[in-house]
């Protein structure tokens, strides 16, 4: 007798990548974005990042 | 961009990976650091040495942050470079876990133009196969991304 085979289920990426809690949307939002712009814009959040980084407690 | 310029106009030849190549492909986080793979030859590590004396390179992980201070001799005992400069951080790698050295990375990679610099960096389908290398617990989101972003550019294409 054959041992029985495992069924192996296809895992859609971007539903795993959403269950995992990633915003798909904005995935797709980079995507129809230029190289240039999509750097452009990661250096604006950055630079935010690090003025909330220093900022002070009020 | 800044560094990776200086970078560049030293003739140091260099492929962008890592969580920066990640945001190159459209991936949605925020990275402080720059990594980028290149030849680790004495020539090459001084003149990136030379392109970033004025921005102050430290080395990052080292106990009280020493100054980058490279000679013909020491730059050869260097395998990686984790640097921090008055522009950002720049981690310098000489091979990709997943890939190889520095000609195997190159082959791995795709040009960009981006404000007037041509940018190597690594395809999104290397990109993939050296995080699943690393296997490490950090990547997994960024592994996530770039799983969806290959497949959302698949449903694209049909």
């Amino acid at each position: 007798m054959e041992p029985a085979k495992k069924r192996v289920e296809a895992i859609d990426p971007v539903q795993a990548a959403a269950d995992y809690g990633i915003d798909i949307a904005q995935l797709r939002d980079n995507l129809a974005l230029t190289v240039a712009e999509r750097l452009r814009r990661h250096q604006i959040a950055l630079n935010t990042v690090e003025k909330l980084r220093t900022a002070k407690r009020l | 961009m800044g560094l990776l310029r200086r970078v560049s106009e030293a003739g140091i030849e260099f492929v962008v990976v890592g969580g920066f190549a990640g945001i190159v492909h459209g991936c949605n986080y925020v990275t402080q650091d720059i990594d980028i793979c290149c030849v680790f030859a004495p020539d090459s590590l001084l003149a990136l040495q030379e392109a970033l004396a004025d921005v102050h390179p430290v080395h990052r992980m080292t106990p009280g942050r020493k100054p980058l201070a490279l000679t013909a001799e020491s730059a050869a005992e260097f395998e990686n470079l984790y640097l921090d400069t008055d522009l950002g951080r720049l981690d310098c790698l000489s091979t990709i876990e997943g890939l190889g050295d520095f000609a195997q990375v190159k082959q791995a990679s795709e040009l960009f133009e981006v404000e007037g610099l041509r940018l190597g960096v690594l395809t999104l389908e290397a990109l993939i196969q050296s995080k699943q290398a690393l296997n490490r617990p950090r990547d997994r989101e960024m592994l996530r991304q770039l799983q969806a972003l290959r497949e959302l550019r698949r449903n694209e294409a049909n």
